[in-house]
């Protein structure tokens, strides 16, 4: 009796106090929803925000093939969406005014492979995919280069371990080569999964919407005799109460997550980059003919972050004589602000004049200072210097053990207008992090009953892509918990079991990645990169002192770069790594 | 045959009532509530084992005859009981997934002639008469109901984890009842013990079931009345005489209907990982719950099931492993690697 007593107050707590947070961040469309017709529906889940990975994870759950068997799953879902759903993707392609959104991300291919066949082939033949099976990456003052091609990954598909997107294609039978990758706008991204999503009747698609209040079990509530509560979610929708309940509720509602700070079980880490990127489309100069690159990724990197020039709608079989790239360029706030200041024409000569250039050939390791100096160590230096500089080059031109073309650097087109809004938006690195109280998991990728994906659990710098890619393969993990916890009869979200694998998978791997870029941003945008919410001015002179030591890295990068792009297993192994490859070796 | 047809309700439903009636009024019943107070006065681990393994010394012998099940592993589940929906106390809850793969998948390859039947694939246990020997706390015998079959029978030596069970279902069920919407359960009516078409029976053994079960329908019983998906998973190394459970829950079987069993190798690996790395290392496992002695191997279950009844065939053999680091708790079927958990199916022939 006692216990029964208990454990109501404990949930009344819980409730008055996520209803507290929820109405008070939400109290500008509480007073709009006057009505008070309740439909009372219960899901295996709910997933909170219709953007691209919310969508994505919708698809997945409803997704049979996957596994090889073919069984219709017993699966019920709804996806909330706070703006209207979006149209439908030949709404999107029949303007014939239009031009591609900056907006927009490169997928790798296990990213892509998730969107299913039908949803890349309608991608695809409607021209809305900018599929690259080269990539070159390459440095502002050094020598370095890196040149991925297709080929890199055959070995990983050949195996196994890579998904071969052509065979999700009826056609494009001339298209052998396996991709690296794929740029795909958001918003034509969205409304392609919509429009699969619009014709499985074990979804129900909730537009128009908006959460205002969630109860979830607390964390007493798990592992014991009687099972956790449901998760309960009232909206508001056409000035209707909407109240759901689900075995688990997923957050997808994007970086400013409502739910995660709804629920409120969720710390985070936040650094900023000092950085900011800018981003547009702009249209490619065409008049020295094919210029033979539409399907190659460039990026090259500068003092104060990377310049990426990605290939937009190059998919369809109608070659407009118009061709169009996505431009991303990673600077600071304040270089940003002056780009976002000039007019497109002055945009435009700008990126060409960054973008256009080759690698350096050999700069001196040592800054002028030093070599001024005739110490016997600085000519002992410049000696070692000039070694590094003799092996360095050799690796440049050499042709080594693989085909000469992949060594030769190639010039990117020039821009000759721009051809959309140039948009800016700040760069955070931030990721969901948890504690441990007596033993138990406290935050991470769950709560009892929630699950975090996408940028509700983390963001980062868009160097390498890797932003949605990282959302991508949070939904794939989610979605293959939920489909075990189905095919055994059991609960996704009231058990630990489930939770707790995802947010092991997902902690690894996120941080992993979160880690590994942050450390390639340390590396290549040197000057600057100072986490703000972990300084302190003394350790930001510090940085200031050590230029040289900066110097050194460019250097022995250049020389990573080239000894990468030189060996093969290397190479290979990194662009299926990008690629999302399972690694070799894992059952 | 044609009564059956001209009857079946009443008699399953009397056949069951029956049952329940003579099970109360046994003495056995009597013995085991006596279990559960003594399970409920040990609060301690320690305790617990030490009276338990009087009692096992002076009533075992006399009773394992009688009542295949050691009052010692019973308590020692008993005292367990609390925890056994907790993922992060029991491993079970993590080796519940491939478990039930592995039955998914032998139900389908072994009793669906049509491999396309609708129902195989969305219920592959639809239209199955289902017993769970040695239910414990209901994790398996949920997920048997969830899948579509028709009826489950939970049973279990312990009537104390039986009642976390029946606890445990009613609760999801009068949860989903009171949604009105229930989405990958088959709706049936709901009974007394929770999750609409689960029984559970408590504090007995599965020879005391199956005398039971066919002297109410002596004599010769009808096929119907029988079960078609039998599972006895991580029970025949906790109960004194294995032989004699496999045959009291062979004789329940329908013609092509299946036996599952999984248990523990008896191998120099299984004895590292399940008793050091289980007990004592990760502290999954409360200590003394295995022993290595009582370990089976694949051949040794065989033999047990199929000698001396030629009418049972061994279908299909697994490994399930762990996979590393371990601390996840996620399992896969290997076929290859019996060496330490390992679960078989075992087919009535016609
Ligand atoms: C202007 C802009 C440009 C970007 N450009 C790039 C780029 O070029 N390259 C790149 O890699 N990344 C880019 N990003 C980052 C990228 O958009 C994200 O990594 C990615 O969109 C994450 O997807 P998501 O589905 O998690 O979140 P979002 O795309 O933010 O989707 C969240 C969805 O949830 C909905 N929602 C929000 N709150 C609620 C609520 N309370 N209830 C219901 N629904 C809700 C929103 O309407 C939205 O549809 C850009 C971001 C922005 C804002």
């Amino acid at each position: 009796m006692s216990a029964t007593l208990q454990r109501h107050t404990t949930r009344q707590l819980t409730r008055a106090k996520t209803t507290l947070k929820c109405t008070s961040l939400n109290s500008t469309f509480a007073s709009r929803c006057n009505s008070t017709s309740v439909s009372n529906e219960h899901y295996n889940v709910v997933v909170a925000g219709g953007g691209a990975v919310g969508s994505v994870l919708a698809r997945l759950l409803l997704d049979d093939n996957v596994g090889g068997s073919n069984n219709r799953r017993p699966i019920k879902i709804a996806l909330l969406e706070q703006r209207p759903s979006p149209p439908s993707l030949n709404n999107i392609t029949s303007k014939t005014d239009s031009f591609p959104n900056p907006r927009a991300y490169a997928l790798s291919p296990t990213s892509l492979s998730y969107l299913g066949p039908s949803v890349l082939q309608s991608l695809v033949k409607s021209n809305r995919c900018g599929i690259y099976d080269s990539m070159q990456i390459w440095e502002h003052d050094g020598p370095a280069q890196l040149h991925f091609v297709g080929d890199d990954l055959e070995e990983a598909i050949n195996d196994g371990r890579l998904v071969n997107l052509n065979t999700y294609l009826d056609r494009n039978k001339d298209r052998t080569k396996p991709w690296l990758g794929a740029v795909v706008e958001d918003a034509s991204l969205v409304s392609a999964i919509w429009d699969e999503l619009r014709t499985d009747e074990r979804i129900d698609l909730l537009d128009n919407i908006q959460i205002k209040s969630i109860e979830s079990p607390s964390y007493d509530q798990m592992g014991k005799i009687e099972p956790p509560p449901h998760v309960n979610i009232t909206c508001c929708r056409h000035d209707e109460t909407v109240a759901l309940s689900a075995d688990l509720l997923v957050a997808a509602d994007g970086a400013n997550s409502f739910v995660r700070k709804c629920v409120g079980n969720f710390p985070m880490v936040t650094r900023s980059y000092g950085r900011k990127a800018v981003t547009c489309t702009v249209e490619i100069d065409t008049s020295k003919g094919n210029w033979g690159m539409a399907q190659t990724a460039f990026q090259r990197f500068l003092p104060h972050g990377p310049i990426a020039l990605l290939p937009v709608w190059n998919s369809g079989d109608q070659t407009d004589d118009r061709i169009y790239a996505n431009v991303v360029w990673s600077t600071t706030p304040s270089e940003a602000d002056h780009l976002l200041s000039l007019s497109p024409s002055e945009f435009v000569s700008t990126l060409n004049h960054y973008l256009c250039q080759g690698p350096n050939v050999n700069p001196s390791l040592l800054p002028n200072s030093v070599s001024s100096n005739t110490s016997i160590l600085t000519k002992v230096a410049k000696e070692i210097d000039s070694l590094l500089r003799t092996a360095n080059t050799a690796l440049t031109i050499g042709t080594w053990t693989e085909a000469p073309s992949r060594n030769f650097f190639r010039m990117p087109p020039r821009s000759v207008g721009v051809v959309s809004p140039i948009l800016g938006f700040d760069l955070t690195l931030s990721h969901v992090s948890s504690s441990s109280v007596n033993g138990n998991r406290r935050g991470g990728y769950t709560s009892p009953r929630v699950a975090l994906v996408g940028d509700a659990a983390h963001t980062m710098h868009p160097m390498a892509g890797q932003g949605l890619n990282l959302g991508m393969g949070d939904v794939n993990v989610l979605s293959n918990l939920v489909k075990e916890a189905i095919d055994s009869g059991m609960d996704v979200g009231g058990t630990d079991l489930f939770l707790d694998r995802f947010n092991d998978d997902r902690m690894l791997t996120g941080w992993g990645t979160v880690g590994g870029v942050h450390s390639l941003h340390e590396i290549f945008g040197q000057s600057g990169s100072v986490p703000i919410s972990v300084t302190n001015p003394q350790s930001q002179g510090q940085i200031e002192s050590v230029g040289g030591i900066q110097g050194l890295i460019g250097y022995s990068r250049s020389m990573g770069m080239n000894i990468v792009n030189g060996i093969g297993p290397v190479r290979r192994a990194l662009a299926e790594v990008a690629a999302g490859a399972v690694p070799r070796g894992l059952p | 045959m044609a009564f059956a047809l001209l009857q079946p309700p009443l008699r399953r439903d009397h056949c069951r009532a029956s049952l329940l009636r003579l099970l109360r009024k046994r003495p056995v019943a009597g013995r085991y509530a006596n279990t559960r107070t003594f399970g409920n006065r040990a609060s301690s681990t320690a305790a617990n084992k030490i009276n338990a393994g009087g009692g096992s010394s002076s009533s075992s012998s006399s009773e394992s005859k009688s009542m295949n099940a050691s009052q010692c592993e019973v308590n020692k589940f008993s005292s367990f009981a609390s925890s056994w929906w907790d993922s992060r106390n029991n491993p079970l809850v993590g080796m519940n997934p491939i478990r039930v793969k592995f039955i998914r998948d032998v139900v389908q390859e072994f009793q669906f002639s049509n491999k396309a039947n609708q129902h195989a694939m969305q219920l592959p246990l639809h239209n199955k008469q289902v017993l769970d020997i040695g239910c414990g706390g209901g994790l398996l015998t949920e997920s048997l109901s969830r899948l579509g079959a028709t009826r489950v029978f939970g049973l279990d030596a312990s009537s104390k984890v039986v009642e976390v069970a029946k606890s445990h279902s009613f609760h999801n069920s009068s949860r989903m009842a009171s949604i009105g919407n229930i989405t990958n359960v088959e709706n049936a009516d709901i009974n007394q013990s929770g999750l609409t078409n689960i029984s559970y029976v408590g504090g007995v053994t599965v020879e005391e079931f199956a005398t039971t079960w066919q002297l109410e329908s002596q004599p010769n019983v009808p096929h119907n009345e029988l079960f078609d998906v039998i599972t006895a998973l991580e029970v025949v190394e906790h109960v004194p005489n294995p032989s004699s459970l496999l045959h009291a829950a062979t004789s329940l079987l329908k013609p092509n209907g299946i036996l599952f069993v999984s248990t523990i190798n008896r191998t120099i690996k299984s004895y590292g990982m399940a008793i050091v790395a289980a007990e004592y290392i990760t502290g999954k496992v409360p200590l003394g719950t295995h022993d290595w002695n009582h370990f089976f191997s694949p051949k040794e279950i065989e033999s047990m099931i199929c000698k001396d009844s030629n009418s049972m065939r061994q279908v299909s053999v697994s490994g399930m492993v762990l996979k590393p680091p371990f601390v996840n708790m996620q399992w896969y079927l290997s076929p290859e690697d019996t060496d330490i958990n390992w679960i078989g199916a075992y087919q009535k022939q016609h």
